[in-house]
């Protein structure tokens, strides 16, 4: 035992047992996937919103829908969740209404289940990777609590060869050990957060297409009279 | 009706910020989480109110009167630590080298390690009792601070005192790692009154590994004694000093339990 010891950062993680040394490469390999995750769902969240604002201000100032469709399909690859919901609708409902034989009720709901098929496919896209901040944010403090047992009964084992215990025999071990439950809330924390807030963001977005949806059927249906 | 989707928005962002966040993670945790435990510093206390020298003296000009190439160095340190004297005496060492084991040296021109202020060399130009007021009244007089051979001798001696010193203070250091790995090893039994000061004579091997530990004078406490002895043999190998000429055989340990 040295009399200066060095108890920085590198030396606990180089100096930690293998197991505890595997559990931090583990949460540290989460911790990036989640941050990364969580930069783009909240990129993405936040392009829906806004996106969802440009298309309801347009939508609602009382353009004419057959332009606000063209304007959609043409710009396809930058239009948001609520104008392809629109896209599909409309798309569903001018084909249907070129049929003559049917009942405009029947041509109604046709466009109310394709707008709801889009409905569906946006909101699981806007939700994609938030089940797996979810699992992060719930199961690496686990990971890191048993990096940590495990890492804290390697240093009493070790204490028992000492023979005498002192405190300088088992803290370094320990605060190695320690290291890994660090690194595990440091993991937790904002997937937990984020998982939270993306949540409540996409409910709220996915609430706004339903309304929209609903209102949109309206208007389609006061134009088959 | 599959609509290809459009690419997720802000992918290289997101790679980028998540790199950024681990980035500062770990500059924090390295900056943040120092933790080291180190030696406490020795005191460095030099004693120099016996050898007044005048404040004033400035380097000497290039030509020197009487260029003496084995009494030239630099007479740096005299002014530097003259105006501070230290009235402290130097902290006593615990463990004092016995004089009478001594091996041979390997570099005989080092000064004998002793605890007390060290005295220069009999080998160096030794000075007489500086006649302090005679030098002054001359200095004051001439009001050219030109480097007498007086001034010479005298900055000779302060650097045979000041490689003491250096000497003393690698035995200090050293006398300081053997009590702390001593400190880290002890059971402290309950009962002491006072701080009773124990002296252990211990033979080591040039490894460190003690070999023999004798009590020389008790501490008065027959089980603090024990503590103590069975301490030193726990700490086997002790620590070695940082300069080898350092190295004795037989240390003389003197330890207080309450030392801090």
């Amino acid at each position: 035992m040295n009399v200066t010891q060095d108890l920085s950062i590198l030396h606990l993680i180089i100096n930690a047992s293998a197991v505890v040394q595997i559990v931090m490469a583990i949460l540290a390999g989460v911790s990036v996937m989640s941050w990364y995750y969580i930069f783009m769902k909240w990129f993405a969240v936040r392009q829906a919103r806004t996106k969802t604002e440009v298309f309801e201000r347009d939508f609602w100032s009382g353009g004419d829908l057959n332009s606000l469709y063209n304007s959609a399909v043409n710009d396809r690859h930058h239009a948001g969740s609520m104008e392809r919901i629109f896209e599909a609708g409309f798309r569903e409902f001018a084909k249907l209404k070129t049929q003559k034989n049917l009942d405009p009720k029947d041509v109604v709901d046709g466009s109310r289940r394709a707008m709801r098929a889009t409905y569906q496919r946006e909101v699981d896209g806007l939700e994609a990777h938030l089940a797996f901040l979810a699992s992060v944010g719930s199961v690496s403090p686990y990971i890191g609590l048993f990096g940590t047992v495990w890492g804290i009964m390697h240093s009493f084992r070790g204490l028992a060869n000492v023979g005498q215990a002192t405190l300088s025999a088992v803290a370094p071990g320990i605060a190695e050990a320690l290291v890994a439950t660090a690194i595990g809330l440091f993991a937790a924390i904002p997937a937990v957060l984020a998982y939270n807030r993306f949540a409540h963001d996409i409910d709220r977005l996915s609430i706004r297409y339903e309304s929209f949806m609903e209102e949109f059927s309206n208007i389609l249906q006061r134009q088959m009279r | 009706m599959i609509l290809e989707r459009p690419e997720e928005p802000g992918k290289k962002y997101a790679l980028a910020f998540t790199i950024l966040v681990h980035v500062g993670l770990i500059a924090a945790l390295f900056l943040g989480v120092q933790w080291k435990r180190s030696a406490p510093e020795v005191m460095d206390v030099e004693l120099w109110s016996s050898k007044p020298t005048p404040a004033t003296y400035v380097p000497p000009p290039p030509p020197q009167p009487e260029p003496e190439p084995e009494v030239k160095p630099e007479p740096k340190p005299v002014p530097k630590i003259e105006p501070k004297p230290e009235p402290l005496p130097p902290k006593k060492p615990d463990i004092v080298v016995k004089e009478e084991k001594k091996p041979p040296k390997p570099e005989p021109k080092k000064p004998e390690p002793k605890p007390e202020p060290p005295k220069p060399e009999p080998k160096k130009p030794e000075p007489k009792v500086p006649d302090f007021s005679k030098e002054l009244a001359r200095e004051t007089a001439t009001k050219q601070p030109r480097p007498s051979t007086q001034q010479m001798a005298n900055a000779a001696a302060a650097e045979s005192e000041q490689r003491a010193s250096s000497n003393r203070r690698g035995l200090e250091s050293y006398s300081t790692k053997i009590r702390i790995k001593i400190r880290g090893n002890i059971v402290l039994p309950p009962n002491i009154q006072g701080n009773p000061e124990a002296v252990f004579t211990v033979d080591q091997l040039p490894t460190g590994e003690v070999l023999a530990v004798k009590l020389k004078r008790s501490s008065g406490n027959p089980g603090l004694d024990q503590a103590i002895e069975r301490a030193i043999l726990k700490s086997s190998p002790l620590p070695k000093p940082d300069d080898p000429a350092l190295f004795q055989r037989s240390l003389e340990i003197k330890y207080k339990p309450l030392e801090e």
